[in-house]
C-alpha cells in the first residue's frame, strides 16, 4: 500500500476534508503533518512516503514544502514554486503575462497614488489567509471602482502590512468562468460573478469543456507549476478570457465527487 | 552612453544618494524610487538598468522582478536578492554552497515547547523575511517565547564565539568584527583577514556571480568552525575600511556589469 503524507493546517483538516480522508485511507497510508504541531528543522526531515500532498499555503507548510523538494526526492502536490506564486498575485499576473496568458492589466501602486485604470478592483496583494472576498462596489461617473476589504485593511488597518495596492483592470463579464485542474483532466463550471451574486455556488452549473479555455489552463498550470488549482476567469464583450484568479488549494468540495477525483489522482501519481 | 536608471531604494540618502550623485557625475540620469513614487506598471520601462538597493518583497523585489521581465537589467538580481531576505532561502544558499550555519527550528510557540528542552537554550528569534539586526534577539528560555506575539517562531541556535561582518566589493574583501547582534552601522574593528574567512567569501560570490555583498560570520569559540548567520546583498558598506570610497568602487562594478549584459 502507498503512503501519502498530507501537510495541513488545521482549518482545513476541520472543515474540508472529511470525505477526502476517509477515502484517501481506504486506498492508501495517510501520515498527517499538521502545521500547528510540526516543528520544521534540518534534521525533521526525515520520512517514510511516496508522495506529498499540500493543502493549505500557510507560512510553516510553504517552508516545509520547500525544504522537502531540496532534501528529499519525494514528489510534491502542489510545488512551492506553484504554491508562491500562486498566492502572490502581482508574480503570478507578471508570470503569466510573460508565459503569454491574457490576465487583466495591473499595477502595485503606492496608496497615495491614483488607480492607472478608470474601472478597477483593488485586490490583497498575498493571497494567503484563509478567508473571503469581501468587496464594496462604487459606481461613479460610469465607472465601477470595486476593493476588497481585506486589500484596505492590510494598508490602512491597525496591523498595516504595506503601503502599497494591487489593481486590477476590471473586466465586464456576463459569466465567471472556474474550472478544476488535477493533471490533465479538466472540471468546467460557470456562475454570475461575485460582484452580481455573492453567493457563488448559487448560480454555478457545470458545463462542457469549452477548448480555448482548457488549452489556457493546462498551459497556466505548466507555467506555474501546479498539478491541483482552480483557475477564475471574465471573458469580455470581445470574446476574450481573461484568467483572473489562481488557486493552489481548490476546495475539491464543490464539484461532483470531488473528494474521490482528488484520491484517485493522487495515487495515480504515486505510480509515476 | 548616457543611461537612465532607477535606484528602488527604501531610502534617499545614504549610501543610495551617494550613489545616485557618482552616476550623475558620469552624466547618467538617475532617479531614485522609494515605496513613495515607485509604481510598478508601465511606467517603469523608461530607464535602462534598475539597481536593487533595498529587497523588501513589495515593492523593490516585485519591481525587479517586472523589470527584467521586460528585459531591463536589474543589479543585484532579483532573485538573488529576493532569497538572501528569505531566511530558508538563505539557508539553502548557505547549504548550497557548501557553507555552514547554525542550527534552526521553525514552528508555534507551543510547537516549540513540546519539542525543545531547556538546555537547547540560547537561541537567536530572527523575523523569517528579513537580514540584519531588526526584529533580532536573544531567546534564553522558555519564558521568553511566552512573551512574543507572534504565531510561528523562527529560532537558530546561538554561537557562542567571535562575529565578523565581512564585506566585499569585486575583489577587495573587508573583515570587520562586531558586537554581536548590533547592526551594520555599529562600531566595528578591522581584523586581519583569515584564509579560512577568504575561502568563505570566494565560494560565496562565485557560487552566486555576485559583484558585492557580506556575510556575517560566527567563528564558533570551541570548535573554531564558521559558521555563516546572515547574508546581505546590497549592505550600506558603513564599516568599510579597507581602502577606497566603496561608493564608485561599486558604482564601477554595476557600469561594467550593465555592459557586459547588454553585449
Amino acid at each position: 500500500m502507498k503512503e501519502i503524507g498530507l501537510i495541513i493546517d488545521r482549518y482545513h483538516l476541520e472543515n474540508k476534508v472529511a470525505e477526502f480522508l476517509k477515502i484517501l485511507k481506504s486506498k492508501a497510508k495517510v501520515s498527517i503533518y499538521l502545521e500547528e504541531s510540526y516543528l520544521l528543522n534540518i534534521d525533521n526531515l526525515n520520512f517514510d512516503v511516496d508522495l506529498f500532498f499540500v493543502k493549505g499555503k500557510g507560512k510553516l507548510m510553504i517552508a516545509m514544502t520547500r525544504m522537502i523538494e531540496n532534501e528529499t526526492s519525494i514528489p510534491i502536490i502542489n510545488s512551492h514554486k506553484g504554491i508562491w506564486i500562486s498566492i502572490n498575485r502581482f508574480m503570478n499576473s507578471l508570470i503569466l503575462k510573460k508565459g503569454g496568458i491574457s490576465v487583466p492589466d495591473f499595477s502595485l501602486n503606492p496608496s497615495n497614488c491614483q488607480s492607472p485604470f478608470p474601472n478597477y478592483i483593488i485586490k490583497n496583494i498575498i493571497d494567503q489567509k484563509t478567508y473571503s472576498f469581501q468587496p464594496n462596489i462604487l459606481k461613479e461617473d460610469g465607472h465601477i471602482k470595486v476593493s476588497d476589504e481585506r486589500a484596505i485593511e492590510e494598508v490602512e488597518g491597525k496591523d498595516e502590512k504595506y503601503q502599497y495596492l494591487y489593481y486590477q483592470m476590471f473586466i465586464k463579464s456576463k459569466w465567471e468562468y472556474k474550472v478544476y485542474g488535477f493533471g490533465e483532466d479538466l472540471y468546467f463550471y460557470k456562475q454570475l460573478p461575485v460582484l452580481v451574486n455573492p453567493n457563488k455556488m448559487e448560480t454555478r452549473r457545470e458545463i462542457e469543456e469549452i477548448p480555448e479555455l482548457k488549452e489556457i489552463v493546462l498551459r497556466a498550470m505548466k507555467i506555474l507549476d501546479l498539478k491541483v488549482a482552480s483557475l477564475d476567469f471574465l471573458k469580455s464583450k470581445e470574446g476574450q478570457y481573461y484568467l483572473t484568479d489562481i488557486n493552489s488549494t481548490p476546495n475539491f468540495n464543490y464539484i461532483k465527487d470531488g473528494p474521490r477525483i482528488m484520491v484517485d489522482f493522487l495515487i495515480e501519481q504515486t505510480r509515476n | 552612453m548616457r543611461l537612465k536608471i532607477g535606484i528602488l531604494s527604501k531610502r534617499r540618502g545614504h549610501f543610495t544618494g551617494k550613489l545616485k550623485n557618482f552616476f550623475e557625475s558620469k552624466g547618467h540620469n538617475t532617479i531614485i524610487y522609494t515605496k513613495e513614487n515607485l509604481c510598478i506598471n508601465e511606467s517603469m520601462l523608461e530607464n535602462d538598468l534598475y539597481i536593487l538597493k533595498s529587497k523588501h518583497q513589495i515593492p523593490f523585489v516585485y519591481a525587479g522582478f517586472y523589470a527584467e521581465s521586460h528585459g531591463i537589467p536589474v543589479i543585484p538580481n532579483t532573485d538573488i536578492s529576493q532569497k538572501h531576505k528569505d531566511r530558508f532561502e538563505a539557508y539553502l544558499l548557505i547549504k548550497n554552497a557548501g557553507l555552514l550555519y547554525p542550527k534552526w527550528y521553525y514552528g508555534t510557540p507551543e510547537t516549540i515547547k513540546k519539542n525543545l528542552k531547556d538546555k537547547d537554550f540560547p537561541f537567536i528569534l530572527k523575523p523569517v523575511s528579513g537580514s540584519g539586526s531588526r526584529g533580532v534577539k536573544v531567546i534564553y528560555n522558555f519564558g521568553d517565547i511566552e512573551n512574543l506575539n507572534e504565531d510561528i517562531l523562527y529560532l537558530e541556535k546561538f554561537i557562542e564565539g567571535t562575529h565578523y561582518t565581512v564585506y566585499f566589493i569585486g575583489d577587495k574583501i573587508c573583515a570587520m568584527e562586531k558586537i554581536p547582534l548590533k547592526n551594520e552601522h555599529s562600531e566595528m574593528t578591522r581584523r586581519e583577514l583569515s584564509k579560512e574567512m577568504k575561502q568563505i567569501i570566494m565560494k560565496w560570490k562565485n557560487q552566486y556571480n555576485l559583484l558585492f555583498g557580506h556575510l556575517d560570520i560566527v567563528v564558533e569559540k570551541k570548535t573554531h568552525k564558521h559558521l555563516v548567520v546572515d547574508t546581505g546583498s546590497f549592505p550600506e558598506f558603513s564599516n568599510w575600511k579597507c581602502g577606497g570610497d566603496p561608493v564608485p568602487l561599486i558604482g564601477n562594478l554595476i557600469l561594467n556589469e550593465y555592459k557586459k549584459l547588454k553585449n
